[in-house]
């Protein structure tokens, strides 16, 4: 649940230190500033749009290509001893490494086009999600395999009727972790050699110390990501609608 | 069907430990069960009942011995749905409601429509008319259970095998969940082996009750129960059950002695 009372409490707390407080315009602006700057933006002078869908169109396939390809390998790394073995040392390799170390290199290697955008998006979203689909399939409880095992079924329908249902929460989970990482991931990609985008814009701002553009494109971030998690949420009331009433407990 | 529905020989399991010397979990049970029968076995807590059933039922392969059905050895690779079993604890799977839950066995085997109409016979059956779309989790524990019995028998088993089903229930509910099993088994007629730690449970609901040693655990006795069907819980003053009660208590008493002695060594 979004409580309106906490933003708002926030939004005047940081309010009052930008003019009671800090009371310097040029290290700390005003909420109703930024709020202004991007009503601006949005709506008079229109110059966020072309940032917003160049962000979102590199986030969303980023994400989507992390889904599809972190889902089944994390069930296979869960059904297979020997794919786990395999992949293990080079997932936990390339998932503790911090990804603003890859980043130069993929630009090296891909150029600033969208393809190198889309693979640092990819690798900062891939591994909650290949971990979590991992490790829910994993821990899928020993009883309920054995009520599978009991009633004979085959193993595509093992893998359909219990393995499956129960390791969509986890799932889920993983992918609200991705997007944290993936809109990090975004920040990154338009740091590096970007002529558009959120990461960019907020990159030249702050060469250009323009505290209200800067501040309009880490609101427009933090937006983008609660918005991602009320997203995956109303997903997962949808999917597992027998989770929703036991949190309601 | 004049042979056994069910033949043990020599059953027989262990466990590798890293010792060498394997973990005896039961060691030569042979046993043979009717049509139609059934049989309760209780016996000290860790004497191998839980693995017995789970062996019975092929999600562990036996150590030696042989299990025949119908007098057709099981051998583990074939994938007949000739049992049903019911588990002890919270074994409906929470994301299906309590008719999906009971459909898990006979969906795919028969038409939908088929499947679902068992299902709701079943359900009907042990008296959760009513209760089809509820969610495990809405269910109280003894109508968990039954949820769990008519997912067992939905597939119309051959031997109905019951792992302590009662066994998580407050003492009344198990009560009232007994009588319910005595007059679902009067309907269904099936062959089962029910495990319980609970002496008087195994003598109200068995035609026989086998007592099982403690660990490893082998067959030390059986006993048929000299009391007519049908029974209501008056039967529990009848003599005749207060003086077997008394006979079995007084075997797992000493096989409990007996398995602490062994644990103090």
């Amino acid at each position: 649940m979004l409580k309106p009372i906490s933003i708002f409490g926030g939004l005047v707390l940081w309010h009052v230190l930008a003019i009671r407080v800090i009371n310097d315009t040029s290290l700390l602006i005003s909420p109703l500033v930024v709020i202004a700057k991007g009503y601006d933006m949005l709506f008079v002078t229109a110059d966020l749009y072309p940032h917003l869908y160049a962000s979102s169109w590199i986030f969303l396939q980023g994400m989507l290509l992390a889904t599809v390809a972190g889902v089944p390998l994390g069930f296979l790394m869960a059904l297979s001893p020997v794919v786990r073995d395999y992949v293990n040392p080079w997932m936990t390799a390339l998932y503790t490494t911090p990804r603003i170390a890859f980043a130069p290199v993929i630009l090296l290697w891909f150029g600033i086009d969208m393809a190198s955008k889309v693979l640092i998006v990819f690798l900062g979203c891939v591994f909650p999600i290949l971990i979590n689909s991992f490790y829910g399939m994993r821990v899928v409880s020993r009883e309920f395999v054995e009520v599978g095992r009991s009633f004979r079924l085959s193993r595509g329908r093992l893998f359909l009727k219990i393995l499956l249902p129960a390791s969509v929460p986890f799932i889920l989970a993983g992918l609200r972790l991705a997007v944290g990482r993936g809109l990090t991931g975004v920040a990154i990609a338009e740091w590096f050699g970007a002529t558009e985008g959120l990461g960019y814009l907020i990159f030249f701002a702050g060469q250009t110390l323009n505290l209200p553009i800067l501040f309009v494109g880490v609101a427009v971030f933090a937006i983008l990501g609660i918005a991602g998690f009320q997203l995956l949420k109303i997903i997962e009331d949808l999917a597992s609608p027998w989770r929703k009433e036991l949190a309601g407990k | 069907m004049a042979g056994p529905v069910l033949e043990l020989r020599n059953l027989t399991k262990e466990v590798p430990t890293g010792s060498g010397v394997p973990f005896v979990i039961f060691k030569d049970i042979s046993l043979s069960v009717k049509e139609g029968e059934f049989v309760s076995i209780v016996g000290p807590s860790g004497c191998g009942k839980t693995t017995l059933l789970r062996v019975i039922n092929g999600l562990l392969p036996p150590t030696g011995g042989q299990i025949f059905i119908d007098g057709k050895e099981q051998t583990g690779a074939d994938h007949e749905l000739v049992m049903g079993f019911v588990f002890q604890g919270a074994s409906l799977l929470p994301w299906r409601t309590s008719l999906k839950n009971v459909l898990l066995g006979v969906e795919g085997r028969k038409p939908p429509r088929e499947a679902e109409e068992t299902a709701r016979r079943y359900l009907n059956l042990v008296g959760l008319s009513g209760f089809e779309d509820h969610y495990p989790h809405q269910l109280s524990g003894g109508m968990q259970q039954r949820v769990n019995l008519a997912r067992a028998l939905v597939v119309d088993p051959r031997i109905l095998l019951m792992d302590e089903p009662f066994a998580a229930l407050d003492a009344q509910t198990r009560t009232f969940m007994q009588l319910e099993l005595l007059r679902i088994w009067s309907h269904t007629k099936k062959t089962v082996i029910f495990i319980t730690h609970m002496i008087s449970e195994a003598i109200l609901l068995s035609d026989r009750v086998v007592v099982f040693s403690h660990r490893p655990g082998r067959v030390r006795s059986e006993f048929a129960v000299p009391l007519a069907r049908p029974r209501n819980l008056d039967i529990k003053s009848d003599p005749r059950f207060v003086e077997l009660e008394n006979k079995v208590w007084k075997q797992i008493e000493e096989e409990v002695k007996a398995a602490a002695g062994f644990a103090a060594l």
